[in-house]
């Protein structure tokens, strides 16, 4: 019996060992995994209004110079641009810059720059975003 | 291996056999004692918030061993007297084979008197389920109201149950408003109504939307526009004169509030989204309106918001829209 007990101590004892030489995963400030990857860019760019409905007109995608790096989107005549919603989507494992955390007031139609920041987080590259009426 | 802890090791394994043992111990199933007395059961069969004027339903049932006689009566008891059309069913329902209810006269019709309503049985039976309809009443606005439901049987026996008490609303709902953009345009939330051109003029000063239709630009279409919003907001309309108030509208979609749209969406719009939300920075017109959309409303004395929602619209240039108002003074 004794023996037993010996054999599964030592095996518990390895266990944790082994646990704790496991390497920490590298995370940000904000909790998000630090990968290797590279790219940094905007790959898609949705501007909806308070009924979260799009305020693009349809067929008219938002322009994307990810060279520039500026996007340029027209929206409907009579949009409400003090109470629209940005939404972007990124390269894998990218982040953005200040965060998106609700409205977003667009009415004095200047552009408002959003910096993307690459899944290594060594990399980032902003981006002007500006509204044009229909 | 010393004699103490060979010991130790015996009692624990006859310890893991007993815990081993009880656990797989079966429970036995013992019938229930049959209720040998009058007894009843209420369950609430509206959801959503209690609002003045439409009615809060109940199914309540009772029943009594055929051995003890019949059922004679059941009433309800409310704290505040309900409206004029509140009623007791006088029909037991059960379920078809179709699945769908199927009615049964038991008694004679629901007298109401003050606060009670009341179904005398006329029929032998043991076992009935009446519902019972309770139409809030304006006395009832803002406060809480509570039910004792009570059954009779043959033998003299009484019993009771008890149900709330239950908030009602502060808000006022109607609805089927028609609205067209050449006539009926003018809408007055605190009248909850809606003015043609003929009688605007004397309510000109309770306006606080317009309706309106333009096939063009495409993305016009119907609109709901206060008085005072820009000129580009109001195509062609010659406002009469006094209706100038600057009403904060925001457009919603999605937002089916089953007592609006009366579509089975498990959606309610209740006092408390009225008194959280926020539209300081809404815009003063709502445009490219489709039906089912809604718009939340707050008129520019600060009285009351609102929840306009448009039941259909038709490309002639008109609307059917429903209000439900909140006052916030």
């Amino acid at each position: 019996m004794a023996t037993i007990f010996k054999v599964l101590f030592l095996f518990l004892l390895a266990t944790v060992a082994v646990t704790s030489c496991s390497k920490d995963v590298p995370v940000d400030e904000d909790g998000l995994l630090i990968t290797e990857r590279q790219e940094c860019y905007v790959s898609n760019f949705e501007l909806v209004g308070s009924d979260f409905v799009t305020v693009r007109p349809a067929g008219t995608a938002a322009a994307i110079d990810t060279t520039a790096q500026t996007i340029l989107v027209t929206v409907l005549f009579g949009t409400d641009l003090k109470n629209v919603y940005p939404q972007f989507t990124l390269a894998n494992d990218c982040k953005l810059d200040p965060k998106i955390t609700g409205k977003v007031d667009f009415s004095d139609l200047a552009p408002k720059t959003y910096t993307v920041i690459s899944g290594n987080r060594k990399i980032k590259k902003p981006y002007a975003v500006t509204v044009k009426y229909q | 291996m010393p004699l103490k802890n060979k010991f130790a090791n015996y009692i624990f394994a006859l310890l893991s056999l007993l815990i081993l043992v009880e656990s797989c111990k079966k429970e036995e199933y013992s019938i229930p004692d049959p209720v040998n007395q009058l007894s009843n059961d209420c369950i609430k069969r509206t959801l959503g918030p209690n609002i003045v004027s439409l009615p809060i339903e109940f199914a309540y049932a009772m029943a009594v061993p055929k051995s003890k006689g019949k059922l004679v009566s059941a009433q309800v008891e409310a704290s505040i007297a309900g409206a004029a059309a509140t009623y007791l069913e006088n029909n037991s329902y059960s379920t078809n084979s179709s699945g769908q209810d199927a009615a049964v006269r038991v008694g004679t019709p629901s007298v109401n008197d003050g606060n009670k309503t009341k179904v005398t049985f006329n029929v032998d039976t043991n076992a009935a389920t009446l519902r019972y309809f309770y139409v809030i009443p304006e006395e009832a606005r803002g406060k809480t109201v509570s039910f004792i439901f009570s059954a009779t049987s043959s033998d003299g026996a009484t019993v009771t149950y008890n149900m709330g008490p239950y908030n009602i609303s502060k808000m006022d709902i109607v609805r089927n408003l028609k609205v067209t953009s050449a006539d009926s345009s003018y809408i007055s939330i605190a009248d909850m109504t809606v003015y043609n051109r003929n009688n605007v003029a004397a309510n000109a000063g309770k306006i606080d939307l317009v309706y309106l239709y333009q096939p063009t630009p495409a993305t016009f279409t119907h609109a709901l526009v206060s008085p005072a919003a820009d000129k580009q907001y109001l195509p062609g309309i010659t406002l009469p004169a006094g209706v100038n108030r600057n009403t904060k509208i925001r457009k919603v979609f999605n937002l089916q509030d089953y007592n609006l749209a009366r579509i089975n969406v498990g959606i309610y719009i209740d006092d408390r989204d009225f008194q959280e939300i926020n539209l300081t920075d809404a815009p003063n017109y709502a445009i490219g309106l489709r039906a089912e959309a809604g718009t939340w409303v707050e008129t520019a004395d600060g009285k009351y918001r609102a929840y306009i929602f448009l039941n259909s619209v038709n490309a002639n240039g008109s609307a059917v829209i429903s209000m439900l108002r909140y006052p916030l003074q």
